[in-house]
């Protein structure tokens, strides 16, 4: 009941009682008048009346005053606390100022705006730890997402709670594994459950293992065909009951391959030659003793001595083959590139040692340990500096049929071979182990040698396997390239050669560059995205000295367009515009000669940014197409791939600006030799080849 | 007048028979047994050719044919590398060297005598 009606029945009652007791009292005294004083009884009923309505009346007025100053502050306070604490939170109660509930208004204001303080406090702390749990989350992800290892997590039912890629590559499974999947339908039951057994005993046991609450397990996929290696790790609750497992794991198909095939040619290397050598012995012995023999008798013994010979020398080819073959595991070796493995040398060489070192060249993959190997290169450096005197060092990796020459090329003479021995046996200056530089070449199955190098120079060569292959992903996606472009004008406004013209092509510094665009319409509002340029100088590409930068073009990316040079929009959104890039690349071109594969379409760009940028481009030019097309008419295909395919150069770089310069550099280094070859020496001539070629596609084209 | 042959080895065993094999064909043969006289040798009076193994006390293989390479007066020596390194990368060393050829043992002496037969013949 609310206050209010409760207020209206305890009156009502009153105001009943106070009636019903001066009616009982009013017809009581009227009974009871004597005779005498009948005359005066309607006198008493009039008085009882006026006393009942009084009565009422008063009842009334306090009923009101009370309803007004307490029943409905004490409702209206219901209804807002009600709101506060359903509704809104925010909410403000008021209450008349004419009430008599005393203190407790303000009381109740004052509780819930602590009541709010609370709250908000709460909601602070509720969202600071989601924040933080996301951020822990986030930061789980990104160390399970980098992890070599595969990791699943699973509960005590096998069902798979979280995983990262590398498990979903490592079990071969193309898409998603399912969360709540059970772990069976990818790898086989037993070595789980064993290893889950001997963690749960591990558990109860009263001794602490001393490997904790992890063991080692191998398991294979359910096809059979990958052999995973890892370990498991009982996860707990936090009264110490075991609720799911960790699995973190490997791939060792290969390595066990390895190893199995290691373990097989050492034994067809002993007992399988058990056999063979022993028919040669006893052959040999019986010939020996018994001289006499008859020559018909001596033979089939004759026979059995060439017979094993030739087998025995057809055995060791094989075995030779398949030890090359065997990828020695225990020494951690990777995919590398070098320039990467360079730019480490380098570092080390110019702080440590002083010395001037220069990365010439195109890079390469390769395979091996870098770490050794910087230290390696580090050290032979450091002799033929202490041994010749050399200071400056060209540091070059090349393409061989086998393998990938890391190249130390320097001013002088080359090592003898007796003496680049002696120094095989110093044990590396950091190393682990006392491990010597010939423990290096032999894990890398490798050897040096010294050479002398283009008259002058002397070279250091080091031979390593190429890169295994991560393949796919490194594999130069054969993009379409773009269309032959040319703009005739530009070719015949070349700038006056002068001076320069007369020297010999191979003197000059060039800067070999390449843009990446949102399309193919330079007039038409296309922009350049990217530009890389690197510097050629006496035949040698400057690998270190490059140019390489993103340019906001000020407009959307057109999708179509990302297939050919992979840039997005984001990767833009920071980059500096055109107008503040340019000028930088100008500087970098300084008074080089500018090369480019279809040179006309770059250009164009540039000379339309021009003005913009306040800059012009007025180095002379030369158009490895052109010279393409000039030195191998009897082909159409002139494209960057094709040519470099044709001059021998590997093209693995991604389809980058920086990428298709540095291939278009080596196949410009190619040119110049051919082109000699053929009678232009100097910068003139190849750019009277060049236009010939010009004239005859522009009279092509106006057919 | 005959052909001459440098047979640098260290090893008894096959300097009977590649020694044995060259005069059967009819050539000079010399043999040094190691690389200090191979070098002696070539001074001495240069050979056509050289049966050169690569691991021989003092300087071995590939110093005697870095050595001999860098004298432009033996550039016409014919140098033939004998040896027991049998991977890529040593026939690499050899040849980047300045070796003519690189054959590894065991080898057939058929096809070896064959061979130095033809260059001689070729080459004189």
């Amino acid at each position: 009941m609310s206050p209010r009606l409760f207020l209206v029945a305890c009156f009502a009652a009153l105001a009943l009682a106070a009636l019903g007791a001066v009616a009982a009292g009013t017809i009581l005294i009227d009974r009871n008048l004597p005779e005498e004083m009948a005359q005066f009884s309607h006198i008493v009923i009039v008085y009882g009346g006026g006393i009942m309505f009084l009565l009422v009346a008063i009842i009334a007025v306090l009923w009101a005053y009370l309803d007004h100053a307490v029943a409905q502050p004490l409702s209206s306070l219901t209804r807002g606390i009600q709101t506060v604490l359903y509704a809104n939170p925010e909410h403000r109660i008021e209450v008349d100022d004419v009430h008599q509930l005393g203190g407790l208004p303000p009381a109740v204001e004052e509780l819930v705006a602590q009541l709010g303080v609370a709250r908000t406090r709460v909601n602070e702390a509720i969202t600071e730890a989601t924040t933080r749990v996301e951020e822990q989350k986030h930061q789980l992800e990104t160390i399970l997402r980098e992890l070599h290892e595969g990791v699943i997590v699973c509960n005590l039912n096998h069902h798979i709670l979280l995983y990262n890629d590398r498990a979903l590559d490592l079990l071969h499974v193309g898409g998603q594994l399912g969360l709540n999947r059970s772990l069976f339908s990818f790898s086989n039951r037993q070595p789980i459950l064993h290893a889950l057994g001997r963690l749960t005993n591990r558990l109860a046991g009263q001794e602490a293992h001393p490997e904790g609450l992890t063991v080692p397990f191998i398991c294979a996929t359910t096809d059979g065909r990958h052999t995973l290696e890892g370990r498991m790790g009982l996860m707990l609750d936090k009264d110490g009951n075991p609720t799911g497992y960790v699995l973190s794991f490997k791939d060792k198909t290969e390595e066990l391959a390895a190893l199995g095939l290691r373990d097989r040619l050492l034994r067809e290397s002993t007992e399988g030659l058990r056999g063979p050598v022993g028919n040669l012995r006893a052959a040999a012995e019986i010939l020996v003793a018994h001289s006499d023999m008859p020559a018909e008798e001596q033979a089939p013994f004759k026979q059995v001595v060439i017979n094993e010979a030739n087998f025995l020398t057809t055995r060791l080819e094989t075995l030779a083959a398949h030890y090359r073959d065997v990828i020695t595991g225990h020494w951690p070796t990777t995919d590398i590139y070098s320039a990467n493995l360079f730019n480490n040398l380098m570092r080390r060489l110019r702080d440590e040692r002083q010395l001037e070192v220069v990365m010439t060249g195109i890079p390469y993959w390769l395979h091996g340990d870098s770490y050794t190997l910087v230290e390696v290169l580090d050290m032979l450096i450091h002799k033929v500096n202490q041994h010749y005197g050399a200071t400056t060092f060209d540091l070059e990796a090349v393409g061989g049929e086998r393998h990938i020459y890391l190249d130390v090329i320097w001013k002088g003479a080359p090592i003898p071979a007796h003496e680049l021995d002696t120094w095989l046996d110093l044990q590396l200056e950091d190393a682990f182990g006392r491990l010597s530089i010939r423990d290096v070449l032999e894990h890398h199955k490798t050897d040096v040698w010294s050479l002398p190098h283009r008259e002058t120079r002397a070279q250091l060569r080091l031979p390593l396997p190429p890169a295994v292959q991560q393949g796919a992903k490194r594999e130069r996606r054969r993009m379409p390239s773009r269309p032959e472009f040319y703009d005739f004008d530009l070719f015949r406004q070349q700038p006056d050669l002068a001076e320069i013209g007369e020297r010999p092509l191979k003197s000059l510094t060039y800067v070999v560059f390449d843009t990446e665009t949102t399309g193919l319409q330079p007039s038409g509002g296309d922009e350049i995205i990217s530009i890389a340029g690197v510097r050629v100088v006496n035949g040698r590409i400057l690998t270190g000295e490059s140019f390489e930068r993103l340019v906001d073009p000020g407009r959307v990316i057109p999708r179509d367009s990302v297939r050919f040079h992979g840039i997005t929009d984001d990767m833009v959104k920071d980059k500096p515009p055109i107008h503040v890039v340019l000028p930088q690349f100008r500087q970098f071109v300084d008074d080089s000669v500018l090369v480019a594969h279809n040179a006309a379409f770059d250009l164009k760009f540039l000379k339309i940014k021009e003005e913009e940028a306040g800059v012009r481009f007025d180095t002379p030019v030369l158009d490895t197409l052109l010279l393409s097309v000039f030195l191998h008419d009897y082909t159409q295909k002139h494209s960057l791939d094709f040519v470099a395919e044709r001059f021998g150069i590997e093209v693995r770089g991604r389809h980058t600006a920086l990428g298709d310069a540095l291939v278009t550099a080596g196949v410009f280094l190619k040119m110049l030799d051919v082109l000699e070859a053929r009678g232009i020496t100097t910068l003139n001539q190849a750019v009277a080849a060049a236009n010939s070629i010009v004239e005859v596609r522009a009279r092509q084209a106006a057919f | 007048m005959a052909k001459s042959i440098l047979v640098v080895e260290d090893e008894p065993n096959i300097v009977l028979s590649l020694q044995f094999l060259m005069k059967q064909a009819g050539f000079e043969v010399r043999v040094a047994r190691d690389g200090e006289e191979a070098l002696r040798e070539v001074e001495d009076k240069a050979p056509d050719l050289i049966l050169l193994d690569v691991m021989i006390p003092k300087r071995d293989g590939y110093d005697v044919c870095q050595t001999i390479r860098a004298n432009p007066d033996w550039r016409e020596i014919y140098i033939i590398m004998l040896t027991a390194k049998g991977r890529d990368v040593d026939r690499d060393k050899g040849l980047s060297l300045g070796a003519n050829d690189y054959v590894t043992k065991p080898f057939s002496t058929r096809d070896l005598t064959e061979k130095v037969k033809h260059i001689l013949s070729g080459a004189g």
